[in-house]
Protein backbone atom coordinates (compact mmCIF):
# COMPACT_ATOMS: atom_id res chain seq x y z
CA UNK A 1 0.00 0.00 0.00
CA UNK A 2 1.32 3.66 -1.02
CA UNK A 3 0.03 6.22 0.42
CA UNK A 4 0.76 10.20 -0.21
CA UNK A 5 3.79 9.64 -1.85
CA UNK A 6 5.70 12.70 -3.33
CA UNK A 7 9.46 12.03 -4.52
CA UNK A 8 11.82 13.25 -6.95
CA UNK A 9 15.35 14.17 -7.61
CA UNK A 10 17.20 17.05 -6.50
CA UNK A 11 15.03 19.95 -7.23
CA UNK A 12 12.56 18.15 -10.21
CA UNK A 13 9.39 16.66 -8.10
CA UNK A 14 7.97 13.46 -10.21
CA UNK A 15 5.22 12.09 -7.32
CA UNK A 16 2.67 14.51 -6.03
CA UNK A 17 0.89 12.26 -3.24
CA UNK A 18 0.39 9.86 -5.24
CA UNK A 19 -1.86 7.09 -3.25
CA UNK A 20 -2.39 3.45 -4.32
CA UNK A 21 -2.94 -0.29 -2.81
CA UNK A 22 -2.33 -3.65 -4.36
CA UNK A 23 -4.08 -6.55 -2.07
CA UNK A 24 -2.44 -9.83 -2.24
CA UNK A 25 -2.98 -12.01 -5.14
CA UNK A 26 -3.88 -9.23 -7.76
CA UNK A 27 -2.45 -8.02 -10.78
CA UNK A 28 -2.42 -4.10 -11.16
CA UNK A 29 -1.35 -2.09 -13.85
CA UNK A 30 0.08 1.25 -13.84
CA UNK A 31 -0.37 3.06 -16.43
CA UNK A 32 0.68 5.80 -18.13
CA UNK A 33 3.20 7.36 -21.01
CA UNK A 34 6.94 8.49 -20.55
CA UNK A 35 7.75 10.53 -17.76
CA UNK A 36 4.65 10.63 -15.80
CA UNK A 37 6.45 8.88 -12.28
CA UNK A 38 5.54 5.09 -13.25
CA UNK A 39 9.32 3.89 -12.85
CA UNK A 40 9.80 6.73 -9.86
CA UNK A 41 6.98 4.87 -7.93
CA UNK A 42 8.07 1.37 -8.24
CA UNK A 43 12.09 3.04 -7.27
CA UNK A 44 10.54 4.14 -4.24
CA UNK A 45 8.79 1.26 -3.35
CA UNK A 46 12.26 -1.08 -3.99
CA UNK A 47 13.91 1.88 -1.78
CA UNK A 48 16.23 3.00 -4.75
CA UNK A 49 14.74 6.79 -4.47
CA UNK A 50 13.81 8.02 -1.40
CA UNK A 51 10.67 9.43 -0.63
CA UNK A 52 10.12 13.06 0.45
CA UNK A 53 7.15 12.33 2.31
CA UNK A 54 4.37 10.09 2.52
CA UNK A 55 3.96 6.13 3.49
CA UNK A 56 4.64 2.82 1.97
CA UNK A 57 3.73 -0.14 3.67
CA UNK A 58 3.61 -4.13 3.52
CA UNK A 59 0.48 -5.64 5.03
CA UNK A 60 1.45 -9.12 5.99
CA UNK A 61 -0.48 -11.87 8.04
CA UNK A 62 -1.53 -8.44 9.93
CA UNK A 63 1.84 -7.25 10.53
CA UNK A 64 2.69 -3.75 9.25
CA UNK A 65 6.39 -3.23 7.45
CA UNK A 66 7.30 0.59 6.76
CA UNK A 67 9.38 0.13 3.45
CA UNK A 68 10.57 3.77 3.60
CA UNK A 69 13.87 3.81 4.43
CA UNK A 70 14.69 0.55 3.39
CA UNK A 71 17.40 -0.19 1.26
CA UNK A 72 16.70 -2.27 -1.78
CA UNK A 73 18.92 -5.39 -0.34
CA UNK A 74 16.08 -5.40 2.90
CA UNK A 75 13.37 -4.69 1.07
CA UNK A 76 13.95 -7.66 -1.64
CA UNK A 77 14.71 -9.52 1.75
CA UNK A 78 10.45 -8.97 2.31
CA UNK A 79 9.96 -11.26 -0.81
CA UNK A 80 9.58 -8.07 -2.99
CA UNK A 81 11.08 -7.98 -6.42
CA UNK A 82 11.53 -5.86 -9.01
CA UNK A 83 12.00 -6.54 -12.98
CA UNK A 84 13.75 -3.44 -13.24
CA UNK A 85 13.08 -0.82 -16.60
CA UNK A 86 15.89 -1.55 -19.18
CA UNK A 87 16.19 -4.83 -17.88
CA UNK A 88 19.51 -4.85 -15.98
CA UNK A 89 21.44 -8.23 -16.28
CA UNK A 90 24.84 -9.02 -15.76
CA UNK A 91 25.68 -8.65 -19.43
CA UNK A 92 29.12 -10.48 -18.92
CA UNK A 93 27.91 -13.45 -16.65
CA UNK A 94 26.35 -16.66 -18.25
CA UNK A 95 22.52 -16.71 -18.63
CA UNK A 96 23.07 -19.03 -15.63
CA UNK A 97 24.98 -17.60 -13.65
CA UNK A 98 22.56 -13.89 -14.16
CA UNK A 99 19.94 -16.82 -12.68
CA UNK A 100 21.18 -17.64 -9.46
CA UNK A 101 22.61 -14.36 -8.43
CA UNK A 102 18.50 -14.06 -8.76
CA UNK A 103 18.36 -16.53 -5.70
CA UNK A 104 21.12 -14.24 -3.78
CA UNK A 105 18.38 -13.70 -0.69
CA UNK A 106 18.21 -16.05 2.09
CA UNK A 107 15.03 -17.51 1.75
CA UNK A 108 15.49 -17.88 -2.11
CA UNK A 109 18.89 -20.38 -1.72
CA UNK A 110 16.93 -22.80 0.20
CA UNK A 111 14.35 -23.24 -3.02
CA UNK A 112 17.27 -22.73 -5.51
CA UNK A 113 17.24 -26.29 -7.36
CA UNK A 114 13.33 -26.00 -7.76
CA UNK A 115 12.99 -22.40 -8.75
CA UNK A 116 15.82 -23.34 -11.84
CA UNK A 117 14.38 -26.21 -12.79
CA UNK A 118 11.05 -24.02 -12.94
CA UNK A 119 12.58 -21.28 -15.07
CA UNK A 120 13.95 -23.68 -17.44
CA UNK A 121 11.07 -25.14 -17.76
CA UNK A 122 8.50 -21.96 -18.09
CA UNK A 123 11.83 -20.03 -20.38
CA UNK A 124 13.02 -23.32 -22.53
CA UNK A 125 15.33 -20.51 -24.72
CA UNK A 126 17.01 -19.91 -21.43
CA UNK A 127 18.10 -23.50 -21.04
CA UNK A 128 19.27 -23.42 -24.48
CA UNK A 129 21.26 -20.46 -23.74
CA UNK A 130 22.45 -21.53 -20.26
CA UNK A 131 26.03 -20.99 -20.82
CA UNK A 132 25.61 -18.12 -23.25
CA UNK A 133 26.27 -14.42 -21.90
CA UNK A 134 23.66 -12.50 -20.90
CA UNK A 135 24.73 -9.79 -22.88
CA UNK A 136 24.49 -11.85 -26.12
CA UNK A 137 20.60 -12.78 -25.87
CA UNK A 138 17.98 -10.66 -28.21
CA UNK A 139 15.80 -8.38 -26.33
CA UNK A 140 13.05 -10.47 -25.98
CA UNK A 141 15.58 -12.92 -24.26
CA UNK A 142 17.34 -10.61 -22.06
CA UNK A 143 13.50 -9.88 -20.81
CA UNK A 144 12.68 -13.43 -20.18
CA UNK A 145 15.91 -13.69 -18.65
CA UNK A 146 15.04 -10.44 -16.08
CA UNK A 147 11.67 -12.34 -15.47
CA UNK A 148 13.21 -15.22 -14.47
CA UNK A 149 16.01 -13.46 -12.54
CA UNK A 150 13.44 -12.08 -10.42
CA UNK A 151 11.40 -14.76 -10.10
CA UNK A 152 14.47 -17.07 -8.65
CA UNK A 153 14.56 -14.57 -5.68
CA UNK A 154 11.32 -16.56 -4.75
CA UNK A 155 8.96 -13.56 -4.15
CA UNK A 156 5.73 -12.68 -3.38
CA UNK A 157 5.38 -9.09 -5.08
CA UNK A 158 6.59 -8.55 -8.19
CA UNK A 159 6.96 -5.36 -9.49
CA UNK A 160 7.14 -5.17 -13.09
CA UNK A 161 8.45 -1.88 -15.20
CA UNK A 162 7.67 -1.71 -18.45
CA UNK A 163 8.01 -5.34 -20.17
CA UNK A 164 7.26 -4.04 -23.51
CA UNK A 165 10.59 -1.46 -23.82
CA UNK A 166 12.40 -1.95 -26.99
CA UNK A 167 10.27 -5.43 -27.98
CA UNK A 168 8.74 -6.16 -31.18
CA UNK A 169 4.46 -7.05 -30.47
CA UNK A 170 4.63 -10.55 -31.01
CA UNK A 171 7.09 -10.63 -28.48
CA UNK A 172 5.33 -8.35 -25.96
CA UNK A 173 2.61 -10.59 -26.15
CA UNK A 174 4.85 -13.31 -25.11
CA UNK A 175 6.05 -12.04 -22.57
CA UNK A 176 2.76 -10.46 -21.01
CA UNK A 177 1.27 -14.27 -21.44
CA UNK A 178 4.60 -15.38 -19.38
CA UNK A 179 3.90 -12.86 -16.31
CA UNK A 180 0.66 -14.31 -15.78
CA UNK A 181 1.97 -17.47 -15.81
CA UNK A 182 4.06 -17.04 -13.36
CA UNK A 183 1.59 -15.08 -11.08
CA UNK A 184 -0.40 -18.22 -11.52
CA UNK A 185 1.84 -20.80 -10.62
CA UNK A 186 3.72 -18.79 -7.79
CA UNK A 187 0.83 -16.86 -6.55
CA UNK A 188 1.92 -13.68 -7.09
CA UNK A 189 1.11 -10.19 -6.39
CA UNK A 190 2.17 -8.47 -9.26
CA UNK A 191 2.14 -4.50 -10.20
CA UNK A 192 3.30 -3.50 -13.51
CA UNK A 193 4.30 -0.31 -14.91
CA UNK A 194 3.04 0.01 -18.67
CA UNK A 195 2.34 2.52 -20.90
CA UNK A 196 0.96 -0.30 -23.81
CA UNK A 197 -2.49 -0.55 -22.55
CA UNK A 198 -4.21 -3.39 -24.93
CA UNK A 199 -1.05 -5.56 -23.55
CA UNK A 200 -1.26 -4.78 -20.02
CA UNK A 201 -4.87 -4.55 -19.48
CA UNK A 202 -4.72 -8.07 -20.86
CA UNK A 203 -3.66 -9.60 -17.70
CA UNK A 204 -4.66 -7.05 -15.33
CA UNK A 205 -7.23 -6.97 -12.47
CA UNK A 206 -7.48 -3.38 -12.15
CA UNK A 207 -5.37 -0.36 -12.44
CA UNK A 208 -4.36 2.97 -12.22
CA UNK A 209 -3.68 6.10 -14.49
CA UNK A 210 -0.58 8.21 -13.59
CA UNK A 211 -0.73 11.64 -15.05
CA UNK A 212 2.18 14.23 -14.03
CA UNK A 213 2.90 12.32 -10.81
CA UNK A 214 -0.86 12.38 -9.49
CA UNK A 215 -3.04 9.16 -10.01
CA UNK A 216 -5.86 10.54 -12.37
CA UNK A 217 -8.26 7.52 -12.18
CA UNK A 218 -8.56 4.47 -10.48
CA UNK A 219 -10.26 1.86 -12.24
CA UNK A 220 -11.67 -1.12 -10.14
CA UNK A 221 -11.96 -3.22 -13.72
CA UNK A 222 -10.20 -3.04 -17.07
CA UNK A 223 -13.35 -1.88 -18.81
CA UNK A 224 -13.57 0.67 -16.36
CA UNK A 225 -10.20 1.43 -17.74
CA UNK A 226 -10.77 1.52 -21.18
CA UNK A 227 -14.19 3.16 -21.00
CA UNK A 228 -12.07 6.22 -19.70
CA UNK A 229 -11.15 9.20 -21.77
CA UNK A 230 -7.81 9.31 -20.44
CA UNK A 231 -7.14 6.27 -21.87
CA UNK A 232 -9.49 6.89 -25.08
CA UNK A 233 -7.33 9.83 -25.46
CA UNK A 234 -3.92 8.75 -24.84
CA UNK A 235 -3.44 4.86 -25.59
CA UNK A 236 -6.27 3.68 -28.59
CA UNK A 237 -6.33 7.19 -30.45
CA UNK A 238 -10.26 7.75 -30.47
CA UNK B 1 75.61 -21.12 -26.69
CA UNK B 2 71.87 -22.57 -27.71
CA UNK B 3 70.85 -26.18 -26.74
CA UNK B 4 68.07 -28.34 -25.74
CA UNK B 5 69.09 -28.78 -22.11
CA UNK B 6 69.30 -25.25 -21.96
CA UNK B 7 65.86 -24.82 -23.36
CA UNK B 8 64.15 -27.55 -21.16
CA UNK B 9 65.61 -25.55 -17.83
CA UNK B 10 64.29 -22.30 -19.00
CA UNK B 11 60.62 -23.76 -19.64
CA UNK B 12 60.80 -25.43 -17.02
CA UNK B 13 61.58 -22.82 -14.94
CA UNK B 14 59.34 -20.40 -16.98
CA UNK B 15 56.70 -22.55 -15.78
CA UNK B 16 57.62 -22.43 -12.65
CA UNK B 17 58.14 -18.91 -12.32
CA UNK B 18 54.61 -18.14 -14.08
CA UNK B 19 52.67 -20.05 -11.35
CA UNK B 20 54.30 -17.55 -8.87
CA UNK B 21 53.43 -14.98 -10.85
CA UNK B 22 49.88 -16.10 -11.06
CA UNK B 23 49.41 -16.10 -6.86
CA UNK B 24 51.12 -12.19 -7.26
CA UNK B 25 48.48 -11.40 -10.03
CA UNK B 26 45.28 -12.70 -8.45
CA UNK B 27 45.31 -10.18 -6.03
CA UNK B 28 44.98 -7.41 -8.64
CA UNK B 29 42.97 -9.70 -10.96
CA UNK B 30 40.25 -9.39 -8.12
CA UNK B 31 40.66 -5.97 -7.49
CA UNK B 32 41.40 -4.65 -10.61
CA UNK B 33 39.56 -6.41 -12.81
CA UNK B 34 36.54 -7.33 -10.90
CA UNK B 35 36.05 -4.38 -8.36
CA UNK B 36 37.83 -1.57 -10.56
CA UNK B 37 39.89 -0.74 -7.25
CA UNK B 38 43.40 0.32 -8.62
CA UNK B 39 45.29 -1.05 -5.93
CA UNK B 40 48.83 -0.67 -6.88
CA UNK B 41 50.15 -1.38 -4.02
CA UNK B 42 49.36 -4.83 -3.85
CA UNK B 43 52.91 -6.21 -4.42
CA UNK B 44 53.69 -4.01 -1.37
CA UNK B 45 51.54 -6.03 0.36
CA UNK B 46 53.06 -8.93 -1.22
CA UNK B 47 55.93 -7.75 0.38
CA UNK B 48 54.70 -7.01 4.00
CA UNK B 49 53.64 -10.73 3.50
CA UNK B 50 56.58 -11.80 2.73
CA UNK B 51 58.13 -10.26 5.75
CA UNK B 52 55.33 -11.88 7.74
CA UNK B 53 56.37 -15.06 6.43
CA UNK B 54 60.12 -13.97 7.48
CA UNK B 55 59.22 -13.33 10.90
CA UNK B 56 57.26 -16.41 11.65
CA UNK B 57 60.19 -18.00 10.26
CA UNK B 58 63.07 -16.89 11.67
CA UNK B 59 61.40 -16.28 15.37
CA UNK B 60 58.73 -18.48 15.85
CA UNK B 61 60.45 -21.52 13.50
CA UNK B 62 57.27 -21.99 11.63
CA UNK B 63 57.41 -23.08 7.53
CA UNK B 64 57.41 -20.05 5.90
CA UNK B 65 53.96 -21.56 3.55
CA UNK B 66 52.68 -21.99 7.22
CA UNK B 67 53.26 -18.73 8.21
CA UNK B 68 52.10 -17.09 4.98
CA UNK B 69 48.61 -18.79 5.62
CA UNK B 70 48.36 -18.33 8.94
CA UNK B 71 48.90 -14.39 8.11
CA UNK B 72 45.96 -14.64 5.53
CA UNK B 73 42.97 -14.25 8.38
CA UNK B 74 45.01 -11.10 9.30
CA UNK B 75 45.89 -9.78 5.54
CA UNK B 76 42.11 -10.87 5.19
CA UNK B 77 41.11 -8.15 8.28
CA UNK B 78 43.46 -5.12 7.09
CA UNK B 79 42.32 -6.00 3.36
CA UNK B 80 38.22 -5.17 5.09
CA UNK B 81 39.82 -1.78 6.34
CA UNK B 82 41.76 -0.43 3.90
CA UNK B 83 38.54 -1.23 1.71
CA UNK B 84 36.38 0.46 4.32
CA UNK B 85 38.87 3.75 4.58
CA UNK B 86 38.82 3.67 0.44
CA UNK B 87 35.43 3.57 0.03
CA UNK B 88 34.25 6.18 2.89
CA UNK B 89 36.79 8.45 1.40
CA UNK B 90 36.49 8.23 -2.63
CA UNK B 91 34.99 5.33 -3.94
CA UNK B 92 31.30 6.50 -2.12
CA UNK B 93 31.79 10.38 -3.30
CA UNK B 94 32.32 8.68 -6.91
CA UNK B 95 36.31 10.41 -6.82
CA UNK B 96 38.22 7.21 -6.47
CA UNK B 97 40.20 6.98 -10.24
CA UNK B 98 42.50 9.85 -9.28
CA UNK B 99 41.97 10.19 -5.47
CA UNK B 100 42.21 6.41 -5.14
CA UNK B 101 45.78 5.79 -6.87
CA UNK B 102 47.17 8.93 -4.68
CA UNK B 103 45.46 6.71 -1.63
CA UNK B 104 47.33 3.37 -2.80
CA UNK B 105 50.19 5.08 -3.52
CA UNK B 106 50.67 6.54 -0.23
CA UNK B 107 50.21 2.95 0.88
CA UNK B 108 53.06 1.94 -0.94
CA UNK B 109 55.02 4.70 1.03
CA UNK B 110 53.82 3.54 4.47
CA UNK B 111 54.65 0.04 3.78
CA UNK B 112 58.00 0.38 2.32
CA UNK B 113 59.00 3.15 4.63
CA UNK B 114 57.51 0.78 8.22
CA UNK B 115 59.65 -1.96 6.70
CA UNK B 116 62.94 -0.16 6.03
CA UNK B 117 62.50 1.65 9.81
CA UNK B 118 61.83 -2.17 11.22
CA UNK B 119 64.38 -4.62 8.86
CA UNK B 120 66.70 -1.88 7.52
CA UNK B 121 67.55 -2.37 3.50
CA UNK B 122 69.59 -5.69 4.42
CA UNK B 123 68.46 -8.78 2.22
CA UNK B 124 66.29 -11.09 4.19
CA UNK B 125 65.49 -14.68 3.36
CA UNK B 126 63.74 -17.96 5.35
CA UNK B 127 65.21 -21.11 5.92
CA UNK B 128 63.60 -24.38 5.59
CA UNK B 129 64.78 -27.90 5.30
CA UNK B 130 63.71 -28.85 1.44
CA UNK B 131 64.55 -25.30 0.17
CA UNK B 132 67.85 -26.56 -0.94
CA UNK B 133 66.27 -29.94 -2.68
CA UNK B 134 65.83 -30.99 -6.01
CA UNK B 135 63.60 -33.44 -7.73
CA UNK B 136 64.47 -35.10 -10.90
CA UNK B 137 62.29 -36.57 -13.01
CA UNK B 138 64.00 -37.41 -16.35
CA UNK B 139 65.86 -34.65 -17.61
CA UNK B 140 63.72 -32.01 -15.87
CA UNK B 141 65.10 -30.51 -13.06
CA UNK B 142 62.66 -29.44 -10.23
CA UNK B 143 64.44 -27.10 -7.57
CA UNK B 144 62.20 -27.24 -4.58
CA UNK B 145 62.45 -23.43 -3.96
CA UNK B 146 60.32 -22.88 -7.20
CA UNK B 147 57.91 -26.22 -7.03
CA UNK B 148 56.40 -25.84 -3.82
CA UNK B 149 55.61 -22.05 -4.50
CA UNK B 150 54.05 -23.40 -8.17
CA UNK B 151 52.21 -26.35 -5.94
CA UNK B 152 50.92 -23.05 -3.88
CA UNK B 153 50.13 -21.40 -6.69
CA UNK B 154 48.22 -23.41 -8.56
CA UNK B 155 46.18 -24.38 -5.49
CA UNK B 156 45.19 -20.52 -4.25
CA UNK B 157 44.15 -20.19 -7.96
CA UNK B 158 42.19 -23.25 -8.01
CA UNK B 159 40.55 -22.18 -4.55
CA UNK B 160 39.53 -18.67 -5.78
CA UNK B 161 38.29 -19.52 -8.97
CA UNK B 162 35.92 -22.20 -6.94
CA UNK B 163 34.80 -19.35 -4.93
CA UNK B 164 34.00 -16.85 -7.73
CA UNK B 165 32.27 -19.77 -9.47
CA UNK B 166 30.44 -21.99 -7.27
CA UNK B 167 29.35 -18.99 -4.73
CA UNK B 168 26.94 -16.99 -3.86
CA UNK B 169 29.09 -14.23 -2.75
CA UNK B 170 31.55 -15.32 -5.61
CA UNK B 171 28.91 -14.54 -8.37
CA UNK B 172 28.09 -11.32 -6.37
CA UNK B 173 31.99 -10.53 -6.76
CA UNK B 174 32.01 -10.69 -10.83
CA UNK B 175 28.33 -9.08 -10.75
CA UNK B 176 29.38 -6.23 -8.97
CA UNK B 177 31.28 -4.13 -11.62
CA UNK B 178 28.78 -4.23 -14.16
CA UNK B 179 25.72 -3.08 -12.07
CA UNK B 180 26.10 -2.51 -8.62
CA UNK B 181 21.98 -0.99 -8.66
CA UNK B 182 20.87 -4.66 -10.16
CA UNK B 183 23.01 -6.53 -7.80
CA UNK B 184 20.90 -4.57 -5.12
CA UNK B 185 18.04 -6.06 -6.50
CA UNK B 186 19.32 -9.49 -6.14
CA UNK B 187 19.50 -8.47 -2.17
CA UNK B 188 23.26 -8.22 -2.26
CA UNK B 189 24.93 -5.04 -0.40
CA UNK B 190 27.67 -4.03 -3.04
CA UNK B 191 30.11 -2.35 -0.47
CA UNK B 192 30.16 -5.58 1.75
CA UNK B 193 30.44 -7.58 -1.97
CA UNK B 194 33.58 -5.65 -2.38
CA UNK B 195 34.69 -5.29 0.85
CA UNK B 196 34.60 -8.68 1.38
CA UNK B 197 36.36 -9.27 -2.59
CA UNK B 198 38.71 -7.03 -1.65
CA UNK B 199 39.82 -8.44 1.51
CA UNK B 200 40.23 -11.68 0.12
CA UNK B 201 42.59 -10.28 -2.35
CA UNK B 202 44.69 -8.94 0.28
CA UNK B 203 44.74 -12.43 2.13
CA UNK B 204 46.30 -13.55 -1.08
CA UNK B 205 49.09 -11.42 -1.07
CA UNK B 206 50.23 -12.77 2.65
CA UNK B 207 50.29 -16.82 0.74
CA UNK B 208 52.36 -14.84 -2.39
CA UNK B 209 54.56 -12.72 0.11
CA UNK B 210 56.04 -16.28 1.31
CA UNK B 211 56.22 -17.71 -1.92
CA UNK B 212 58.28 -14.81 -2.62
CA UNK B 213 60.88 -15.17 0.03
CA UNK B 214 61.05 -18.92 -0.88
CA UNK B 215 62.03 -18.33 -4.23
CA UNK B 216 64.62 -15.52 -3.26
CA UNK B 217 65.77 -12.91 -0.97
CA UNK B 218 64.28 -9.84 -0.49
CA UNK B 219 64.84 -6.07 0.80
CA UNK B 220 61.42 -3.85 1.24
CA UNK B 221 61.31 -2.20 -2.24
CA UNK B 222 61.25 -4.82 -4.56
CA UNK B 223 57.35 -4.90 -4.50
CA UNK B 224 58.15 -2.27 -7.28
CA UNK B 225 59.67 -4.39 -9.52
CA UNK B 226 56.18 -6.48 -9.79
CA UNK B 227 54.01 -3.19 -10.32
CA UNK B 228 53.98 -3.14 -13.49
CA UNK B 229 54.18 -7.32 -14.73
CA UNK B 230 51.30 -7.82 -12.09
CA UNK B 231 49.24 -5.33 -13.98
CA UNK B 232 50.21 -6.42 -17.33
CA UNK B 233 48.90 -9.76 -17.14
CA UNK B 234 46.26 -9.13 -15.25
CA UNK B 235 45.14 -7.19 -18.47
CA UNK B 236 47.01 -10.30 -20.45
CA UNK B 237 44.46 -12.84 -18.35
CA UNK B 238 41.25 -10.68 -19.65
CA UNK B 239 41.08 -8.65 -16.53
CA UNK B 240 38.97 -10.65 -14.25
CA UNK B 241 39.26 -14.02 -15.11
CA UNK B 242 41.44 -16.86 -13.31
CA UNK B 243 41.87 -19.15 -15.63
CA UNK B 244 42.84 -15.91 -18.11
CA UNK B 245 45.47 -15.20 -15.14
CA UNK B 246 47.07 -18.16 -14.44
CA UNK B 247 47.65 -18.70 -18.30
CA UNK B 248 48.89 -15.27 -18.89
CA UNK B 249 50.96 -15.99 -15.81
CA UNK B 250 52.26 -19.10 -17.31
CA UNK B 251 53.02 -17.39 -20.48
CA UNK B 252 54.73 -13.98 -19.34
CA UNK B 253 57.13 -16.47 -17.05
CA UNK B 254 58.36 -19.02 -20.20
CA UNK B 255 58.82 -16.23 -22.04
CA UNK B 256 60.53 -14.01 -19.67
CA UNK B 257 62.96 -16.83 -18.75
CA UNK B 258 63.87 -17.87 -22.17
CA UNK B 259 64.58 -13.79 -22.75
CA UNK B 260 66.71 -14.27 -19.57
CA UNK B 261 68.44 -17.40 -20.59
CA UNK B 262 69.08 -16.59 -24.27
CA UNK B 263 69.25 -12.75 -23.96
CA UNK B 264 70.03 -12.05 -20.97
CA UNK B 265 67.88 -10.92 -17.40
CA UNK B 266 67.68 -7.35 -18.74
CA UNK B 267 65.70 -7.86 -21.58
CA UNK B 268 63.01 -9.63 -19.17
CA UNK B 269 60.36 -7.13 -18.23
CA UNK B 270 61.05 -4.92 -21.89
CA UNK B 271 59.37 -8.61 -23.48
CA UNK B 272 56.50 -8.55 -20.76
CA UNK B 273 55.56 -4.88 -21.80
CA UNK B 274 56.29 -5.81 -25.47
CA UNK B 275 53.79 -8.44 -25.32
CA UNK B 276 51.27 -6.51 -23.64
CA UNK B 277 51.50 -3.37 -26.53
CA UNK B 278 50.97 -6.12 -28.99
CA UNK B 279 48.12 -7.85 -27.08
CA UNK B 280 46.21 -4.31 -26.08
CA UNK B 281 46.65 -3.52 -29.99
CA UNK B 282 45.38 -7.40 -31.58
CA UNK B 283 43.00 -8.38 -28.51
CA UNK B 284 42.25 -5.08 -26.48
CA UNK B 285 40.34 -7.35 -23.92
CA UNK B 286 43.09 -9.45 -23.21
CA UNK B 287 43.78 -13.06 -24.22
CA UNK B 288 40.90 -14.71 -22.07
CA UNK B 289 39.11 -11.55 -21.78
CA UNK B 290 34.70 -12.10 -22.58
Amino acid sequence: MVRDVEAGYGAVRVLHGVSMEVNEGETVALLGTNGNGKSTLLKCIMGIVRPDAGEIVLEEDGRRTSLVGRSPEEIVGLGIALVPEGRRLFPKLTVEENLLLGAYRREARAEIAGNLRFCLDAFPVLGERRRQLAGSLSGGEQQMLALARAVMSSPRILLVDEPSVGLAPILVSRVIAKIRELKESHHLTVLMAEQNFNQATKIADRGYIIVHGQIEFEGHSTRELAEHELVKKYYLGV
Amino acid sequence: MFSLDLLTDAVVAGILLGGFYAAVSLGITLAFGLLDIVNIAHPAFVILGAYGAYVGNSRLGLDPIVAGLLGMPVFFLLGMVVYRVYYASFEKRGDESLRGLVFFFGIIFIIEVSLLLQYGVDYRSVDAAYLGATLELGPITLPFRLAIPFAVALGLTLLLHLFLSRTFWGRAVKAVSQDHLALRLMGASPVRVKALAFAIAIATASVAGALLIMIGPIEPSVGREYIGRVFAIAVLGGMGSIGGTLAASLILGVLESLTSTFYGPSWALAVSFGILLVVLAVRPAGLFGR
